[in-house]
């Protein structure tokens, strides 16, 4: 248990810094609302904090943006692998499987002796997370493809490389962008734990000052991020359309 | 189809493709799915493989372009071995259309027709000027260029699939059940297309399907292959349907192989009567003359030109001279070109005795009577079976 408190103690000091005109506030005699416990939400502590939620935002957006990338660069190179050596699909759907299993609290103090405290450690843990739906979508969507088209790839003389980069990975882009999608939306949501390992992220704004009675923060907090995970996920559908104009031609 | 001379400039040379003992054999499977096969495809020529599921047809096909790796013995295109070349360069210069079509869907038409010689290097001027011409070869509209597969019925996309085949001009190619997933009347008029395209390309072609009547029709010569991947008989279609090698043969080509023959044969092949005219305003008693002695009972109008326009009935040669109208239509009309099977259909089909056949210019040529394909039929050479589907005519 103390190397739990260890690893709390680092982000509970850091948001005394941003939370200290809270703090100041709540030292005079005019109770605002932010005082009164349970009050959902409170717009005159809205209107003099929202600048402190920037910086934590920027982070929380960086986090996601590292995990998913570096989770989505190790699933696509083990699905690419494992495409023509089916014998390795079952074992590294259960590793990617055990790996999103973990609870991240757990996850991340496995990563303490080696990573230590911080972002580090948030990435690693947020990116193991994401492999299994990544590795699995790219896999199905590589399988997708109609063993007629790599029939008729491969007869014209396509070569193996040829037929993957040029036929099944095009081919299989909704599914992988599907994974992706789902894989950042939930990247979104997990990396509020961040702070947890001292990681930053919006998660700070859950525990100003320790105080979880206090809601108005973390509906702020929420809301960016439910908004971060809605942007990602219409960019990422952007990108899809992009990249596959024979869908929207085919249905139209 | 659009005129074909299109692909006159810079046609490849077929290449024969011979066949050397070759042998495939499946792990794991006693027997081989193809066994010492020794097959020799003239250039130029179409041979179809014919068989029962299971026999091996499709594999030996797919030896020429190493979609199948041989076991033993050897294919040789144009005297050279498959197996000294490598299979990505060896299938670049081959064309390949396959029953499932197989269209990138997410290549526009032009440029699934574009993907060899894109793989070959060429440049992009030269790909586009190239599909734009293979499409009208297989009879699409330009427009469809920018399309996607999707976008296009069955017929088309299988038009796209024989373009796309044909775009770097190789000298042989291989089409496994092409027109299989088509529907009837679409097959027939892309069957009809090829043939017409083939006459002009002359390509080599391995055509690989389990319909007799589609290997009667499109076949030079034919190869009717047994399980275990052996050739029961190769011999061209009227071969075939006239002196099948053993029994299998016989009842894989059908009991009805004297009608078949009826599909390889146009009018112009057969001794047609001659057509006792008659020309308005005649006098009919000339008219009666020529009856006399003519095979047919009836005199055929016709106009100044010699165009048929009906049969005179005896009501009308009762009249002095021979009327405008005729009291019987014409009935069936056929031309020299037509195939016989398609010609009785028709004769049949207008419960009709006799069908004038004209030229390419609609003048009368002769007269075509049921009688005439009945005696063709029981002549020693196509007689078959007493019971045979042949004698429905008579």
């Amino acid at each position: 248990m103390n190397a739990f408190a260890a690893a709390l103690a680092p982000p509970l000091a850091a948001v005394g810094e941003v939370g200290e005109g809270f703090f100041k506030e709540r030292s005079s005699d005019t109770l605002p609302c932010q005082a009164r416990e349970g009050h959902l939400f409170c717009f005159d502590w809205a209107k003099e904090n929202i600048g402190s939620f920037g910086t934590p935002t920027l982070q929380h957006l960086e986090i996601v943006a590292i995990s998913v990338a570096a989770g989505f660069a190790t699933a696509f190179a083990l699905a690419l692998f494992a495409h023509r050596r089916h014998w390795l699909q079952p074992p590294l759907l259960a590793a990617t499987g055990v790996l999103y299993t973990v609870p991240s609290i757990a996850f991340f103090f496995l990563l303490l002796p080696i990573t230590g405290l911080g972002r580090d450690s948030v990435i690693i843990a947020l990116s193991a997370y994401t492999l299994q739906i990544i590795y699995r979508n790219t896999l199905a969507g590589l399988a997708n493809v109609p063993d007629s088209v790599r029939d008729a790839a491969r007869g014209m003389g396509l070569t193996e490389r040829q037929i993957l980069w040029r036929v099944e990975l095009p081919l299989a882009t909704p599914e992988i962008v599907a994974g992706l999608r789902i894989a950042t939306v939930s990247t979104v949501a997990i990396a509020t734990l961040a702070v947890l390992a001292s990681g930053g992220g919006l998660g700070v704004k859950f525990y100003t000052g320790g105080n979880l009675t206090f809601l108005t923060s973390i509906v702020i907090a929420g809301a960016i991020a439910i908004l971060m995970a809605l942007a990602f996920d219409v960019v990422l559908l952007g990108i899809q359309r992009l990249l596959t104009p024979w869908r929207r031609a085919a249905a139209g | 189809m659009p005129s074909p001379e299109v692909t006159s400039q810079g046609s490849s040379d077929a290449s024969a493709v011979r066949y050397e003992r070759a042998t495939k054999r499946y792990e794991g499977s006693a027997e081989p799915a193809v066994d010492e096969l020794d097959l020799e495809v003239a250039a130029g020529e179409v041979c179809v493989l014919v068989g029962p599921s299971g026999c091996g047809k499709t594999t030996a096909m797919r030896l020429v372009n190493r979609t199948v790796e041989l076991s033993a013995g050897d294919v040789k295109i144009g005297g050279s071995s498959v197996r000294e070349r490598d299979p990505a360069r060896l299938r670049r210069e081959i064309g390949y259309v396959i029953q499932q079509i197989g269209l990138f869907p997410h290549r526009t038409i032009a440029e699934n027709v574009g993907t060899v010689p894109r793989l070959l290097g060429w440049g992009r001027e030269r790909i586009d000027a190239r599909s734009e011409e293979l499409l009208e070869l297989v009879g699409l509209e330009p427009e469809l260029a920018g399309r996607y597969p999707a976008q296009l019925s069955g017929g088309q996309q299988q038009r796209v699939g024989v373009a796309r085949a044909l775009a770097a001009d190789p000298p042989v190619m291989l089409m496994d059940e092409p027109f299989g997933a088509i529907d009837p009347i679409n097959r027939e008029r892309l069957q009809n297309e090829f043939l017409r395209l083939q006459a002009e390309i002359r390509k080599t072609v391995l055509f690989v399907t389990h319909d007799i009547d589609e290997a009667i029709k499109m076949g030079d010569r034919i190869a009717v292959m047994r399980k275990g991947g052996q050739v029961a008989q190769y011999a061209t279609p009227a071969e075939l349907l006239m002196d099948p090698a053993d029994e299998f043969v016989e009842d894989f080509v059908g009991a009805d192989r004297a009608l078949k023959r009826l599909a390889l044969m146009r009018v112009a092949d057969i001794d047609l009567w001659e057509a006792p005219l008659a020309f308005v305003g005649q006098a009919t008693a000339e008219v009666r003359e020529k009856l006399r002695d003519a095979e047919v009972p009836y005199p055929l109008l016709v106009d100044s030109e010699r165009r048929p326009l009906g049969w005179l009935s005896e009501r009308d040669l009762a009249a002095e001279t021979v009327p405008a109208r005729p009291d019987s239509p014409l009935g069936p009309l056929l031309d020299r070109d037509d195939v016989m099977r398609d010609a009785l259909a028709d004769l049949l089909q207008g419960e009709s005795q006799y069908a004038a056949v004209t030229d390419h210019d609609g003048r009368i040529d002769g007269v075509l009577s049921v009688e005439i394909i009945s005696e063709f039929l029981g002549s020693p050479r196509a007689k078959t079976e007493e019971h045979s589907a042949a004698e429905r005519p008579q």
